[in-house]
């Protein structure tokens, strides 16, 4: 088990350098970093809203869509870059599985992303920060409440958004593990995050409460086999308003996001298995 | 039999991650109030917008609501208007913003956008204008009242909604009842309360005005740090209308003497005596 | 009790499914061959024959149709023989971003080299396959030669005892490939056993104890060097200082013990020898 782990780990290892090097994710990176920071210059549009709100959403928003579109391309084009390249070749020969492989592949992509996430919140944490102290400071003058903003709830999300990329990283694994193509594999994993944005709406559409039976079961199987992502948009909530995510939420959305990684990671490995490599 | 098992794990697999993200999913759509009112129960429009655009959605609903401004200023593109404007407050249901000014504008403004559309206030029977207009303020605030809901209640909302109420619906009733709402919400304005017994009294319902603003000035407006005079004042000329008993009335406060205008009552002129929150009218 | 040879096929097939209809193309059908241990043994064929699917079923890289395969006598796809290989594949590719020598740590780490003796094998490898210098660069500035050293370097990091070399010269110069032949015999000196696919004919025949050739998946010819290149129905006489005399009384002593002068000429040596002999010291910087 120990030398499966070492095995695993530098193969993140290298993944994580190779990820790092790609001119893709530094584009969306800096993308990302320039929506949050652009937030500021933008709050003339912001209509009343909470201004820290506003601040927040263009946050959230590139935190969810640029992590997204990394998790999904960079995902298909590590992978396929080991297939077409022929590196895969030389790993393969040597005493490493095709799990441990996959598993190596999944934590270092998942590594980059973190790093991702970690920045962004970071910057978006100094936005809002620097903000709130700001307003409070107005409130106080003006006699009124301080807006609610928790840092903390925050850094509760990043974790949350980090543990969803971590979800399509799998999603995608298993995709490509099967796709012949990077392209393939590309647009089905994009399918399938945008499914699983909507899985919530396919459940409450089709899944009648008062309806039992075989019929309702193979709906529910179907409809729970990509993963909900809605659960992770909790922004608005931790960061904004934390008394209204109820204790014991965290935990199970925690524990829901762990257990899709695992199983898309072994689905996975199961469909690569008998790959020709 | 043997080939088949590893699909067999895996679907057990999947199903045990089904049951968990299930647990996971009714906590979470708690904390997600455009998904989790049983009572919007959001349209599969409405549906796939949240959904595909998950964090980026407010953002996108500003420039919505940019585009439907724009429009409201032209004034000839009702349908167009009101779609953009909804779709903001579809897109970010917890903004007061959009749902006041949406509401406002259907409420306010349409009726008479569509009166000119048909020809004009010489042109249009009167009796089709004031149907025209109660329709489009009915329907403003079947609006302001979805956004109540979708805000938890916002005070302010509550409030505007008691002013259309009041002057497009001429439903002094219902508008006493919004800004009662309104007194009782967070961050109530200081008004609401006020205004509420004022309606309530207009409408010719003076004690049940007096019962409920005295009992909302004693657990509220007291508490302010100046006591709330204007509501005290507001109140003791209630009780003079009413001819209360000394007995029935708020006791003197310490810093009504200093008040400007202070008027020491009396007994002089009171009818018989009758129980606070009782429902005898003048 | 005899070791088990390297590496045994016993009735290989392997068919691969082409097509939208999956027409079945057979890649190898029905190999049996069985390599002996601390040899260099070379596989050869025409391109298509399949060679490389031979090579990859023994690998486990791609799972066989029909037959059986062991390595060291254990089952070919497990890791426990993957441990005791060492593979460099045809034109190999390797993360431009390393450097020759962190490239071969990672294979080391992956091959299960304790980590105490990482830092001591890949410096090891590296030296026999004389790219001590050059390891410190990246691995995206080295030439062909220097990256099929490489990838022999990391082949063996782990000291396996079969190494697998899928067309180690292709593409490189005959100095280069003549290096690549030196290393290859400093493992059979080591008493590995190297199993070679080449197109190179010439370096297969100086290189290889055994040979096996294979055509359309079958096995054609199998056996020593030596053995197989043989002509036993002729002989050659290397004469030094003939005289057209001497050439006229040999062929008649030859008549009357009826045999035949087919030819007289004089031996060649290949152009690789001239090659060599020209430019030895001429390496790659």
């Amino acid at each position: 088990m120990k030398a499966a782990c070492h095995r695993s780990l530098w193969i993140a290892r290298i993944t994580f350098l190779e990820a790092i090097r790609q001119r893709f994710f530094a584009f969306l990176f800096i993308l990302g970093a320039a929506l949050v920071l652009a937030s500021g210059a933008v709050r003339v549009f912001d209509f009343g809203h909470s201004e820290l709100k506003f601040l927040a959403d263009f946050g959230f928003g590139g935190l969810f869509l640029f992590g997204s579109i990394l998790g999904v391309v960079m995902t298909a084009q590590l992978f396929f870059a080991e297939i077409d390249n022929r590196t895969a070749l030389t790993l393969l020969a040597k005493p490493l599985s095709r799990a441990e492989f996959l598993a190596g592949k999944f934590l270092g992509i998942w590594a980059v992303l973190g790093v991702f996430v970690l920045v962004l919140a970071a910057l978006l944490a100094a936005m809002l920060g620097w903000r709130a102290a700001e307003l409070a400071q107005l409130a106080v003058e003006r006699r009124l409440a301080p807006p609610e903003c928790d840092l903390a709830g925050l850094a509760l999300y990043a974790s949350l958004q980090w543990l969803r990329l971590g979800v399509i990283v799998a999603m995608v694994l298993a995709v490509a593990a099967a796709a012949r193509t990077f392209l393939f594999a590309v647009v089905v994993g994009a399918l399938a995050v945008l499914a699983g944005q909507l899985q919530w709406l396919s459940q409450e559409l089709l899944l009648k409460p008062a309806e039992t039976g075989l019929g309702h079961a193979a709906l529910w199987l179907l409809t729970h086999l990509l993963p909900n992502l809605q659960q992770f948009n909790l922004g608005d909530a931790l960061v904004l308003a934390p008394h209204q995510v109820t204790a014991g939420t965290l935990p199970w959305v925690f524990l829901s996001g762990v257990a899709y990684v695992v199983a898309f990671l072994v689905l996975a490995t199961f469909l690569f298995r008998r790959r020709e490599i | 039999m043997r080939r088949a098992l590893p699909w067999v794990g895996l679907f057990a697999l999947f199903l045990a991650v089904g049951v968990l993200a299930d647990q996971s999913w009714r906590r979470a759509r708690l904390a997600l109030p455009e998904i989790g009112r049983r009572e919007l129960e959001p349209t599969v429009g409405q549906g796939v917008l949240l959904g595909v655009l998950g964090g980026f959605r407010t953002v996108v609903a500003d420039f919505t609501w940019i585009r439907g401004y724009v429009l409201w200023e032209r004034k000839n593109d009702r349908a167009g208007t009101e779609l953009l404007m909804r779709a903001a407050c579809a897109l970010d249901p917890r903004s007061r913003f959009f749902w006041e000014n949406t509401g406002l504008a259907v409420a306010n403004d349409m009726g008479h956008w569509e009166i000119r559309r048909r020809g004009g206030y010489a042109k249009v029977p009167k009796e089709i204008q004031d149907h025209l207009l109660r329709g489009y303020a009915q329907r403003g605030m079947v609006l302001l009242d979805e956004g109540i809901v979708s805000t938890g209640g916002d005070a302010a909302l509550l409030a505007t909604a008691a002013l259309v109420a009041e002057l497009q619906l001429k439903d002094l009733g219902r508008s006493a009842d919004y800004y009662r709402r309104a007194a009782e919400a967070r961050a109530a304005p200081w008004f609401a309360a006020r205004f509420a017994a004022a309606n309530l009294w207009k409408e010719g319902r003076r004690r049940e005005a007096y019962v409920w603003y005295r009992a909302h000035w004693l657990k509220v407006l007291r508490l302010a740090e100046d006591g709330s005079p204007d509501d005290l004042k507001e109140l003791r000329d209630m009780e003079h209308e009413l001819r209360l008993p000394l007995l029935q009335r708020l006791p003197q406060q310490s810093w009504e003497v200093s008040q400007p205008g202070f008027v020491p009552r009396t007994n002089e002129g009171v009818t018989a005596p009758s129980p606070v929150g009782g429902q005898s009218r003048k | 009790m005899t070791a088990a040879p390297a590496i045994e096929v016993r009735h290989l097939t392997k068919d691969f499914r082409v097509g939208l209809k999956g027409v079945k193309l057979r890649a190898v059908d029905d190999l049996s061959l069985s390599i002996p241990r601390g040899q260099v043994y070379g596989l050869l064929g025409p391109n298509g024959c399949g060679k490389s699917t031979t090579l990859k079923v023994v690998l486990g890289l791609v799972p066989a149709t029909a037959g059986e395969v062991s390595i060291l006598g254990l089952p070919s796809a497990t890791a426990e023989a993957r441990a005791r290989t060492g593979f460099l594949p045809e034109a190999p590719y390797f993360h431009k971003f390393l450097s020759g020598r962190e490239l071969v740590r990672y294979c080391a780490h992956l091959s299960g080299v304790p980590s105490d003796r990482v830092e001591a094998a890949v410096e090891e490898a590296v030296a026999l396959v004389d790219l001590r210098e050059a390891a410190g660069r990246l691995v995206g500035t080295y030439s062909k030669g220097m990256l099929q050293r490489i990838g022999l370097a990391q082949a063996i990091v782990h000291d396996p005892e079969l190494v697998i070399l899928d067309e180690p010269t292709a593409g490189v110069d005959p100095v280069g490939a003549a290096a690549i032949g030196r290393i290859i015999e400093a493992m059979r000196a080591r008493g590995k056993t190297v199993v070679l696919c080449s197109h190179l004919l010439g370096q297969v025949e100086q290189v290889c104890d055994r040979v096996a050739i294979m055509d359309k998946g079958r096995l054609v010819l199998e056996g020593a060097v030596a053995e197989v290149l043989e002509r036993r129905d002729r002989h050659v006489l290397t004469v030094d200082a003939l005289t057209p005399a001497a050439l006229a009384a040999a062929e008649a002593a030859l008549v009357a013990h009826g045999a035949r002068l087919s030819a007289v000429t004089h031996p060649r040596r290949s152009l690789e020898e001239l090659f060599r002999e020209l430019v030895t010291g001429s390496r790659d910087a």
